[in-house]
């Protein structure tokens, strides 16, 4: 099987984590900006990151046969910091039509304070200006007020639910997004966001339609194995086979897919390093059928 | 000065409509030059042109290539990077303030695609002393692609670079395994330093146990040393077919007749140099096709 992993922020990863994630079938995935841990206190440090997103990581997973896009934006953390926020917004311009730049994101709300709505609302307008998807980061704290708050600055600005991918989501959420008409992206990340055990009950009542799994992978004890291991548990757990595809690959392919920027046919008709060639003798694993063995661990479970 | 040329050649593959847009885009540029429309047109490449086309030059077009720049190529470009080079070429009619400023603005935020456009478009740009300084920070890249922007099918290095950046851009090339064939002037911009450096980077490769390129002797041929000299008596002996043209390519330059003891040893490789079979450029291209 091959995996889309919308959601991973591989500036933090090291190559053993691309070795596994190709091994493992990841054909592509979206790395969004977001809060390096360490607050940035100048713009330049900002601009330094957008490039590496479209270049140096970029090449780093063509290294891997892994096809790498990304979203750009300011975090909703570091929005806070209006004075850094407005010389941000002076620098999007120059990256948010770039080739391989699949939405603005991830923006939403942290705190939920006046600032963050402030420049949520100035780049939902920007992705509007541009015709670009929108990946939204929930709030960790006050998660289901800051989801309902974030669909209602979206819509008061005038974006279509459609294009507009709401992540970290749970079960409090995603009733709500979905009925709302918005794709329902959930983060399995161990211990701060959810198992995913809790998505397969997740998938057995909501279905696959606008449902997306990603990995949110970053500097934090976190899984970039989490999209190919769910895919197995769920094969395990009885979830068509044609669902499972849907959340991990297609639904987000289809869903960023609306930027004009990513394809099938970029990765299927790809030049270049062949994964399957790097990883001569595991070239089953390709094939997924054997995930578990891929990913070094017997152990599908991510709680 | 952007060349209609230029802009004839992208048209023919390129649809209609894409290049509707890059008339508008260039004659908006040049109606009222607006920095973030020309960011938005930039970029915005990427969502008019298609990259797995390639620009469709045949050999006829060499000699209007050449008008625009002598040992411009535009072999092996796709429609984003000659669309690109296009809008930079427009962009270069502006004020000499706005039209750096912006430049060193984009190429500051540039994708790999974009860097490649940017360094590519060099040779047909004004101020080559500003552009200098940016194709030797570009050179210093990790990244193949817009390495190979700069260094190989273009002649700014060989027109512009300094003698000790000239240097570094070959022995980079021979490190990151770069077909040195394809660097414009390669031969023209040899110097007794750049050998002596080559040398000694054999002499580091054979102690690793490392694959010399027989690339790497071109740029000795006409510099001979005592060093350089048993260079070559070694390489003419090796099992490798490469190996012994390159020192076979070395001994029909040395006109000092240094390498004259080997002329027996490499009569059959002499012989293809002397009929015009073997050149370095023939031997380059095998050794691009082999790997």
């Amino acid at each position: 099987m091959r995996f889309f992993d919308s959601h991973v922020h591989m500036v933090s990863r090291t190559t053993d984590d691309y070795q596994r994630m190709a091994a493992a079938g990841v054909a592509a995935l979206i790395e969004p900006s977001f809060w390096q841990g360490q607050p940035r206190t100048e713009p330049g440090s900002f601009k330094d990151y957008f490039n590496s997103l479209v270049g140096f990581e970029r090449f780093r997973a063509s290294q891997f046969g892994i096809k790498h896009y990304c979203t750009i934006g300011l975090n909703p953390k570091e929005a806070n910091n209006e004075k850094l926020a407005d010389a941000v917004m002076e620098l999007l311009p120059l990256y948010i039509c770039k080739e391989g730049v699949v939405g603005i994101g991830e923006i939403g709300f942290d705190d939920q304070t006046k600032a963050e709505e402030k420049y949520l609302r100035i780049q939902a307008e920007m992705a509007l200006e541009a015709d670009l998807p929108i990946q939204i980061h929930t709030p960790h704290r006050d998660k289901k007020t800051g989801t309902i708050r974030t669909m209602d600055v979206l819509e008061d600005v005038g974006v279509d639910p459609r294009k507009v991918i709401i992540d970290h989501n749970n079960e409090e959420t995603v009733k709500s997004v979905l009925d709302r008409g918005y794709w329902a992206a959930f983060t399995i990340y161990p211990h701060t966001k959810l198992g995913n055990e809790r998505m397969i009950e997740i998938m057995r009542e909501y279905g696959a339609e606008r449902i997306v799994v990603d990995s949110s992978a970053d500097w934090g004890i976190s899984d970039p194995l989490a999209v190919p291991k769910t895919a197995a548990l769920m094969k395990e757990a009885g979830i068509p086979l044609e669902e499972i595809e849907q959340v991990t690959y297609h639904n987000p392919l289809n869903a960023y897919g609306q930027s004009g920027q990513v394809q099938e046919s970029d990765w299927e008709a790809a030049e270049g390093i062949d994964p399957t060639a790097l990883f001569a003798g595991n070239t089953l694993l390709r094939g997924g059928q054997d995930i578990q063995k891929a990913m070094g661990s017997d152990d599908l479970v991510i709680r | 000065m952007v060349s209609p040329f230029l802009r004839d050649l992208l048209g023919r593959s390129a649809a209609a409509e894409s290049m509707n847009w890059l008339d508008d885009e260039m004659a908006a540029m040049r109606a009222d030059f607006n920095q973030r429309r020309f960011y938005f047109a930039f970029s915005g490449v990427s969502r008019r042109f298609d990259k797995h086309v390639s620009v469709a030059t045949t050999e006829a077009d060499r000699p209007e290539l050449e008008k625009l720049c002598e040992g411009f190529s535009v072999t092996g470009w796709d429609e984003f990077r000659l669309a690109r080079v296009i809008l930079l070429t427009v962009l270069s009619e502006q004020p000499d303030s706005v039209y750096q400023e912006t430049l060193e603005k984009v190429l500051g935020s540039a994708d790999l695609r974009e860097q490649v456009a940017i360094f590519s478009a060099l040779p047909l740009l004004p101020e080559p002393g500003f552009l200098l300084g940016l194709a030797r920070e570009g050179s210093r890249t990790n990244i193949v692609d817009v390495f190979d922007a700069i260094a190989l099918g273009n002649p700014f290095p060989a027109a512009h670079f300094p003698e000790e950046a000239w240097n570094q851009l070959v022995l980079k090339s021979l490190f990151i395994s770069r077909p040195l064939y394809r660097m414009q002037g390669i031969d023209e911009r040899a110097n007794a330093t750049l050998a002596e450096a080559l040398s000694n980077l054999a002499h580091e490769r054979w102690a690793a146990g490392r694959y010399v390129s027989p690339e790497l002797w071109r740029s000795c041929a006409n510099f001979l040393t005592d060093t350089i000299v048993s260079d070559i008596e070694r390489v003419a002996t090796s099992d490798e077919p490469g190996q012994r043209e390159a020192a076979a390519l070395v001994t029909a330059s040395d006109s000092e007749n240094r390498l004259a003891h080997l002329r027996e040893l490499l009569a059959k490789q002499l012989d293809a140099v002397r009929s015009g079979d073997l050149t370095w450029d023939s031997l380059g291209e095998m050794l691009a096709t082999a790997s």
